[in-house]
């Protein structure tokens, strides 16, 4: 354990906060999904690789930058969304085991796929601005370092949550999810339909988590196998926010972003994923509600 | 003859598993042989809480991780030998679980699952930066077994084979006592059960331990035949992925599925990874055979099975809804509970 200055530690925080708000996308269709089907999709973090590599071939392909390539990539993962719910998850009925282990065999599938594909070599999307950073001046001998891909991914990560919770809060679809949420045999009886609010869910969730994916891409590196380390990371962050809770998860990014960028000065980055890890633990023995979620140990 | 083969299969089968490394000398079968009744004991073990209670970890192999670690750790700072101390420091394992069970019994569900994945990946990370303990990520070596290298793997398969039988004694046991009653009126309705007397947190927590006792002695005697151990390997959510699926392709919740699971999965496992070469490809062919085990065949080989025949005598003999006791404590174990008779009587 070593410790910062001051000026160090105020750089690290405010980089933490711009992770944590990538990561806040990232994990938002995984925190909806479950608040309306119950399923923790463990799939989620290799589809979030899945669209990282569109990204990565578009971009090495044709040019195409990841900001401009989720326009088409969004889409398609939404229909992927919205068919795997149908054709595979609803078939199986809500044993949240069973369901666990289908989307954990998902995700080895993809990662196999995209690993016999494109090797084990990792990846990652370098553009012409991935290594310029934004200095910002903040009094005399304090000048904070902004990289404009982490400033990207924040900014757009707000754009993602500020249309997730008009889509929920405004429209008719956000408040037949919002009902199934809260409880779905009510929903139900008022004349919701469920399995298509399931799929669409499904669907958003997948589209988000493309969004994700694109501005993953561009921060960090990723082969086929990175999706192990990635859904332990999003279950630490959701089970924190509290499972279902897209504000719970909002907080949850942040803080742990602060807390694993603070963790990899102080001790080194080989230990600080066991932050993520203790975190999700504890969570899940100690307040299994998380922050702002419902109770979940009957999840 | 075929009533002569329902009786004594058993003792048949285990003649064909003595006499098998006889017949094929080279030292692949004797590999395959040892792979396919480590994941097969594994499963016999992980089936006790996956299958009689329903809780499903995929973070059972952070105790095959360890054990894989103290036996070695054993063997190069005391010189014990592997052969007994495997079954012992499992023990110790086992006493580990029985903490560790405590405290996960609380999660239900998805939130369990997601509990067993983080225990795994927490050991996995700690066996990989503790250097001083476990030599970090090139691991750690052993001295070999000290019989000639042309037995090769073969003492390893007969020490392994007695395991299983071991293990799945222990798992019949369990599932025709009280307590395995206990445990499948877990599965079938906790809060029912709770009510009906069963003591359902004492339940799962033994039940966890006992399920981590096998997978722990099948990573001692895994490391033994190693000689040399990693923590990629060691601490390997794979390996929980090979128990499951056994498991869930043999039937889950019986006795024998997770041994038939093991004896389809692993040579199948072997012939794609021949057949094909690169592993990434075997992992998304392993994928798409748990999605198809779960959507086409989610009980099991044996159930179904059993099912299947179930109805032809029906329609065939006079004794039509004539059932065995095993079959009825599948369905509903709570409720018999309720009769408040001890079982078995």
């Amino acid at each position: 354990m070593s410790f910062p200055s001051i000026n160090v530690l105020i750089q690290v925080i405010v980089i933490g906060l711009l992770t944590g708000g990538v990561y806040a996308v990232m994990v938002s269709g995984l925190t909806l999904i479950f608040g309306v089907m119950k399923i923790i999709n463990i799939a989620h973090a290799a589809f979030m690789v899945l669209s990282a590599y569109f990204a990565y071939w578009l971009f090495s392909g044709f040019g195409i930058d990841p900001i401009l390539s989720m326009v088409a990539i969004v889409p398609v993962f939404f229909l992927i969304g919205k068919v795997t719910q149908h054709r595979i998850l609803a078939p199986v009925g809500d044993d949240p085991g069973l369901l666990v282990l289908l989307t954990f065999a998902l995700a080895i599938t993809l990662e196999g796929v995209l690993g016999s594909i494109s090797g084990s070599t990792f990846r990652t999307v370098r553009t012409g601005y991935t290594s310029s950073i934004v200095p910002v001046q903040l009094g005399s001998d304090l000048t904070l370092r902004l990289p404009v891909v982490r400033l990207t991914g924040f900014v757009a990560s707000f754009v993602v949550l500020g249309v997730l919770w008009l889509m929920l809060n405004r429209s008719s679809l956000g408040r037949a999810i919002r009902a199934t949420i809260q409880n779905s045999e009510a929903a139900q009886l008022v004349g919701v339909n469920i399995s298509r609010v399931r799929s669409t869910t499904f669907g958003i969730g997948l589209a988000s988590v493309a969004i994700g994916g694109a501005l993953f891409s561009l921060i960090f590196s990723f082969n086929g196998s990175s999706h192990v380390e990635w859904i332990s990371k999003m279950l630490a962050i959701i089970v924190l926010g509290g499972l279902g809770s897209l504000p719970g998860a909002l907080i949850a990014a942040l803080i742990l972003g602060v807390a694993e960028a603070v963790s990899a000065v102080t001790m080194t980055t080989y230990i600080s994923p066991i932050v993520f890890y203790l975190i999700l633990f504890l969570t899940l023995i100690l307040r299994p509600q998380g922050l702002m979620g419902a109770k979940v140990r009957e999840g | 003859m075929g009533r002569f083969v329902k009786r004594y299969w058993m003792f048949l089968a285990l003649a064909v598993l003595l006499v098998y490394p006889l017949l094929y000398r080279a030292p692949y079968y004797h590999v395959l042989g040892f792979n396919t009744l480590l994941v097969a004991t594994a499963a016999t073990g992980w089936n006790i809480l996956g299958g009689y209670t329903g809780y499903k970890s995929l973070g059972h192999s952070a105790f095959f991780g360890i054990n894989a670690y103290l036996v070695a750790i054993a063997a190069n700072k005391l010189g014990w030998d592997p052969l007994w101390s495997a079954p012992l420091l499992a023990l110790v394992v086992a006493s580990v679980a029985l903490v560790l069970g405590w405290i996960m019994a609380r999660a239900k569900g998805s939130a369990f699952v997601i509990a067993t994945i983080a225990m795994l990946l927490i050991f996995r990370l700690l066996a990989l930066n503790l250097k001083s303990v476990t030599g970090g990520a090139p691991g750690l070596s052993q001295p070999l077994a000290p019989w000639s290298p042309e037995l090769s793997r073969m003492p390893f398969y007969y020490y392994m084979l007695f395991w299983l039988v071991v293990a799945l004694l222990v798992s019949r046991y369990i599932r025709r006592s009280r307590f395995g009653l206990g445990l499948l009126a877990i599965r079938d309705d906790e809060g029912k059960a709770n009510m009906v007397g069963v003591n359902t947190t004492l339940s799962k927590v033994l039940a966890f331990s006992a399920s981590a006792y096998f997978i722990a002695l099948g990573g001692g005697i895994w490391s033994y035949a190693q000689t040399h151990i990693a923590p990629i390997f060691a601490f390997n959510i794979l390996n929980d992925v090979d128990t499951v699926l056994a498991t869930m392709l043999g039937g889950l919740g019986t006795v024998w599925g997770p041994v038939l699971g093991a004896f389809i999965l692993i040579p199948a496992a072997d012939y794609i990874l021949f057949k094909f070469g690169a592993s990434q490809f075997h992992l998304a062919v392993f994928g798409v055979l748990m999605v198809a085990i779960i959507l086409f065949l989610p009980r099991g080989i044996l159930p179904s099975l059993r099912d299947r025949l179930a109805a032809r005598r029906e329609t065939s003999s006079a004794f039509a809804g004539a059932r065995s006791m095993e079959e009825i404590s599948d369905d509903r174990a709570a409720d018999q509970l309720e009769v408040g008779e001890p079982y078995p009587p």
